[in-house]
């Protein structure tokens, strides 16, 4: 697959397998570390006391990208969904546009999101929530060996029987 | 887990030689970040394995103990990072903590203090509250830390000695390590466990989904019921005495208070009592060594905004400053403190 279509189909991305998540904050933690006290993972209280984390997905036709008016939304090399804040007008299309309200329009008026740490991508480094997640709940690497990983759990889980 | 998420391989160091004080959650993102900065670390963990609460309290269940010996492999392998094991460190008389049966070695945290161009205390919260009722010692009472880490400690093959399995088993609390107790209870063999709880399923602070999977799992739920005493028999636990609460008007948490009811005392039987009602912090002191002083109501290590103790050199982060908390919370406060540390070994050097 040549490298624009590679990443116009998602090429790398980042899926959370909720399913095992037990909510620990450590996702979140560590973004707002690496991203001076901001957050672009972060944890939600849905009910019942489950606190569960959501982020970018990074969709391959996103419609942000579709949305924004000045082509500040764009894909990079990898596949993810960025911002470039000179092209920003902070017009909340993208956040119109996104089936799950992630991007976000913070002063001085552009919008921001998660970037799949684009610092530590480019020393080819996996980003800080897939690093650090304790139980291995954010799964990483392209589209292909994330579902195939993702498979592979689901094929345990039907095989395996829990063991007393 | 990759606690060196910032950097492939080390810098080559000579950046300073840096002390952590436990090798749990906090201690272990700060050592990634340090090696990162090209800080030399040693990590001093009194368990025979690093981790923490990760490894020896959570279920592996819920955190496989894959996931975190690869990212310790990794620190020691790729970053030079040196464990002691079994070794505890302590200035002045040590008190005796959960999981302190495993220690080789004590080292004075004084001598680690001078040996070392920083230091870092992340020692976690390794003693359980006790019930406070009569008999609360006897047999079969066991604090839930020390039932389900003594499970993890034999499984892992660093004792012998089988834990003991309950035949009727009455779990008190209603937060994680109750949820996780009446769970590996009921897994390893129990023929009942109560879950119980001195308000109702809205209150616990496990959450309602948590109590509600572990009832699906065969749990049962007795709520608004306080232990009164152990019912003991020839030195061990035959029972719990309870009385039945209701809730009143909103403490200082801002959840109802529960209040008891007179004259609703009444037995549950039981073999094994595991008391979940909370962990208190244990750091490597026991009220001041040389100015690195310990809240006396809390427990906790006094820290400045910058995370540092009364010697400037000495920071300290995780549960044993913060009190009883989450894994990511303990990451997070790891990282920061990583962050005090090294700006202040490298203004020092610009001095």
């Amino acid at each position: 697959m040549d490298l624009e279509t590679f990443s116009k189909y998602g090429g790398v991305n980042r899926v959370i397998n909720y399913d095992v998540c037990i909510g620990c904050y450590t996702c979140e933690e560590v973004c707002s570390f690496i991203h001076e006290g901001k957050g672009y993972i972060v944890l939600y209280d849905i009910g019942g006391g489950l606190n569960k984390p959501i982020s970018c997905f990074h969709c391959a036709k996103a419609p942000c990208v579709t949305a924004c008016p000045t082509g500040a939304m764009h894909r990079d090399k990898d596949g993810a969904v960025l911002v470039d804040i000179s092209k920003c007008i902070g017009c909340s299309a993208c956040l119109a546009a996104c089936p799950f309200g992630i991007p976000e329009i913070i002063p001085p008026g552009f919008a921001t999101k998660c970037d799949l740490c684009n610092p530590l991508r480019s020393e080819g480094l996996t980003p800080g929530c897939v690093s650090m997640c304790p139980t291995r709940a954010i799964v990483w690497g392209t589209t292909a060996e994330v579902a195939k990983e993702l498979r592979v759990r689901a094929l345990k889980k039907l095989i395996y029987k829990p063991v007393p | 887990m990759k606690f060196a998420f910032m950097c492939k391989k080390g810098q080559a160091g000579g950046r300073g030689k840096v002390a952590v004080v436990g090798g749990g959650p906090a201690g272990l993102a700060a050592t990634g970040y340090l090696v990162c900065y090209g800080y030399e670390v040693d990590v001093y963990e009194k368990l025979p394995l690093a981790g923490g609460m990760m490894m020896f309290g959570i279920p592996p269940y819920r955190i496989h103990r894959d996931s975190i010996t690869e990212g310790i492999e990794d620190l020691e392998k790729n970053f030079g990072v040196k464990f002691s094991y079994r070794t505890k460190v302590f200035c002045g008389e040590p008190r005796h903590d959960e999981g302190d049966e495993f220690i080789n070695n004590l080292i004075d945290l004084k001598k680690i203090v001078n040996e070392y161009d920083a230091v870092l205390l992340t020692t976690g919260i390794w003693s359980s509250r006790r019930l406070g009722v009569p008999g609360d010692n006897a047999k079969g009472v066991f604090s839930a830390l020390e039932y389900v880490y003594s499970w993890w400690t034999y499984e892992l093959g660093y004792t012998t000695h089988k834990p003991p399995v309950g035949n009727k088993v009455v779990v008190i609390g209603g937060g994680y390590s109750a949820i996780d107790a009446a769970e590996v209870a009921l897994m390893k063999g129990a023929k009942e466990v109560y879950l119980t709880y001195r308000r109702t399923i809205r209150e616990a602070p496990a959450g309602e989904y948590e109590v509600r999977r572990v009832v699906s799992e065969g749990v049962k739920w007795v709520e608004l019921i306080q232990p009164t005493k152990v019912v003991v028999s020839n030195d061990k636990a035959v029972g719990v005495e309870f009385v039945k609460m209701r809730l009143g008007e909103p403490d200082e948490t801002g959840r109802p208070r529960p209040v008891p009811m007179p004259g609703t005392e009444h037995v549950i039987e039981a073999d094994m009592v595991l008391a979940a009602v909370g962990e208190i912090p244990t750091p490597p002191l026991n009220t001041e060594c040389d100015g690195v002083k310990v809240d006396p109501k809390r427990k906790t290590i006094i820290v400045n905004e910058r995370m540092q103790t009364g010697i400037e050199k000495v920071f300290a982060a995780g549960d044993v400053v913060t009190g009883p908390s989450m894994i990511g919370k303990a990451i997070g406060s790891g990282l920061r403190a990583a962050t005090h540390l090294d700006h202040f070994l490298r203004a020092k050097k610009v001095v």
